[in-house]
């Protein structure tokens, strides 16, 4: 006759055992980096900026463009590697796990030209014809005429009904001030 | 020989088992298989997108937007569903009791489903956490799912708790640890305290890891160790092996999250700890799978007669796999190569579909026909089992290329756009095993109606207190 184990004693020790890991290997690692200070003199973003963030999260942007830059020679062409203090002001970091397009850490620094961002964004194909990346065109609209005051966007003709133009929408100028923010700040020595 | 089992004419709703739990698991195994068509129409869209990217060009079905919608309601509709069905049915039986409290268990697929029907709604409409990968709901709806979890967790410790055995049976073990690890899980990833900025890298790393590998493997295993012996009619091979590796996972499973952020700001101490852990999941992984397939050795005979024999040959073979392959990419030189590539979506797809969808599938076959006395067609059976073997190792061969030809594409410094370029052919193959693995499902939702409970139950259920043997 075997004496078998109760089932307190196993789900007991297996849960508790579980709960003290994670502390060990979670809770504690992550309460002890999340303090870490921001770069100093790094320029804060714009309210425009932020709301762009917000839409950038919203279309699951970073489920293909990372915001972690690796220490590794395949990584130079997208900026310095990334350090804690990038993520320190984010909520949330976005390092995200998969390129399906490229790093966007230093965006800016490498594509500042509004007007690009802009066109690829009301259809990536305008400017990269073998791209993959959704277009967001319910961020413009398409008027006869653009009226004062509108970012009116050139798009090439086969994008457009003909005698219309394309103007940005709030959104789209947002998302773009989010874009042309991400340029990585010097690190302190 | 297949036919000849469909023609059984002894095959009648168990007595063993008692009509209120069979209700359960069949209402929880709909309810899933709803899911997993709504989840996988997601992910087939999602991928067509990538071979057409001007196709569906609407505010709520864009990429961005699909993707989380497809993993979201696979993991926590058509996985969790099916896997705590088929689990609350396997603590009940090998209690040789009866389901504690079906009501709670009702209850809490009532949750679930609010759970995942908000998820769909609020994430199509763009209200997410961010892509942070399966959090991606905002609290209220991660909330509704927990407290879904606690009343299953509560539910199957009683129904164990009450056992009329004095074996507490290692599937058990698997099973309620799941509730207890899943419950650990959610509560971490969703506290905030510790989570600002790098914080919330590191606590991302352990989520997305151990809520694939301390949920669903735990109840796949589970109900592995239950259902394998069972359909072969031969005990585990090794019970001890079994114990050691239910430790084990715990121990090295959880230590690991951080090899997702390798080469990171995440503390190098952290990284190193998680890739030596990694190599010390080969022991959980070759003790449990070996010992599993162990079990089937010398049974070709019944490989032949059941149809829910291969279905969970091929599930605990892409465990093995689909794990050692997460141990070699978890090394610093690999990653190189293969981090932020498509390898990685093959990675998971060899996770939940290879392993986990098909032991769901092996154990649904295997056990609803004798809880309910209905079978289904056994031809479409094979059907379902050919189309989603072919269709998801199409899936992963030609997604596993496209990432390795990214990172070719990447070590060589060629321009970003070679790495979309040299993908796409691969893209579309992928689309096309994806076409075949989503046929499949709807051929198991057809499999599943006719297996709905029949007269037979309805007859058992007239009848007084089911009578237990112990």
């Amino acid at each position: 006759m075997r004496a078998y184990p109760s089932h307190r004693a196993v789900v007991g020790f297996a849960f508790s055992g579980y709960v003290a890991l994670t502390v060990l290997i979670a809770v504690l690692p992550a309460a002890s980096v999340q303090h870490t200070r921001g770069i100093q003199g790094a320029p804060a973003r714009s309210a425009l900026a932020e709301e762009g963030r917000a839409i950038y999260l919203r279309e699951g942007c970073g489920y293909c463009h990372t915001q972690f830059v690796r220490d590794l020679p395949l990584d130079r062409p997208y900026g310095r590697a990334t350090v804690a203090a990038d993520y320190a002001n984010e909520a949330p970091p976005l390092p995200g796990t998969e390129r399906t397009g490229p790093d966007l850490s230093n965006v800016a620094a490498r594509q500042p030209s509004d007007t690009w961002h802009l066109l690829h964004l009301y259809n990536p194909r305008a400017v990269v014809p073998q791209s993959v990346m959704p277009g967001f065109p319910w961020y413009f609209e398409q008027k006869a005429a653009a009226a004062p005051g509108d970012v009116v966007v050139p798009v090439p003709p086969r994008f457009v009904a003909q005698g219309h133009v394309i103007v940005a929408r709030q959104e789209a100028r947002a998302l773009v001030a989010y874009l042309l923010s991400l340029r990585q700040p010097e690190v302190p020595k | 020989m297949l036919q000849r089992r469909s023609q059984d004419p002894t095959l009648r709703a168990s007595s063993a088992s008692d009509s209120p739990t069979v209700r359960v698991t069949f209402e929880y195994l709909v309810c899933a298989t709803v899911w997993l068509l709504v989840g996988t129409a997601a992910g087939l869209l999602a991928a067509l997108k990538l071979n057409w990217p001007d196709a569906f060009t609407v505010r709520w079905l864009s990429f961005g937007r699909v993707r989380p919608i497809h993993t979201n309601t696979v993991f926590w509709g058509w996985s969790s569903m099916a896997l705590v069905g088929l689990a609350l049915y396997v603590v009940a039986r090998t209690s040789r009791a009866p389901l504690w409290s079906p009501t709670l268990s009702r209850l809490a697929l009532v949750l679930w489903n609010a759970a995942v029907v908000a998820g769909l709604l609020t994430l199509s409409a763009g209200v997410t956490r961010g892509p942070q990968e399966y959090r991606e709901w905002i609290w209220p709806v991660a909330l509704l799912f927990a407290a879904g979890l606690v009343l299953n967790g509560v539910t199957a410790y009683m129904t164990a708790a009450t056992r009329r055995i004095p074996e507490f049976y290692i599937s058990n073990w698997y099973i309620l640890g799941a509730f207890c690890f899943l419950a650990t899980i959610l509560a971490t990833a969703y506290i905030p305290l510790y989570q600002r900025g790098l914080g919330n890298v590191v606590v991302q790393g352990y989520f997305m890891h151990t809520g694939v590998g301390m949920w669903f493997t735990m109840l796949a295993l589970g109900i592995a160790y239950y259902e394998i012996p069972r359909v072969l009619g031969r005990p585990i091979y090794s019970y001890a092996l079994g114990v050691l590796g239910f430790w084990t996972n715990i121990l090295f499973y959880t230590l690991i999250g951080a090899h997702h952020f390798i080469f990171s700001p995440v503390p190098w101490w952290l990284q190193t700890a998680a890739i030596l852990f990694s190599v010390g999941m080969m022991v959980p992984v070759w003790a449990g799978g070996g010992n599993l397939l162990l079990t089937f050795r010398d049974t070709s005979g019944v490989l032949q007669r059941s149809y829910s024999a291969p279905f969970l040959l091929a599930g605990i073979v892409a465990y093995v796999l689909v794990s050692t392959q997460g141990t070699l990419e978890a090394f610093r030189s690999t990653n190189i190569y293969w981090h932020f590539t498509n390898v990685t979506v093959g990675h998971a797809h060899l996770a939940m579909y290879g392993f986990i969808a098909f032991v769901i599938w092996g154990a649904t076959y295997g056990l609803v026909p004798r809880l309910t006395g209905s079978e289904p067609d056994p031809v479409l059976v094979g059907i379902h089992f050919w189309l989603a073997l072919v269709g998801y190792g199409i899936y992963v061969v030609s997604i596993s290329i496209a990432g390795i030809l990214q990172g070719f594409a990447w070590v060589a410094g060629e321009s970003f756009i070679r790495s979309v370029e040299a993908a796409e052919p691969m893209w579309l193959w992928r689309t096309a095993g994806g076409v075949l693995m989503v046929t499949s499902h709807a051929v198991f939702a057809v499999n599943v109606w006719a297996m709905r409970p029949g007269r037979a139950l309805v007859d058992a259920s007239a009848a007084p207190a089911v009578e237990v043997s112990p």
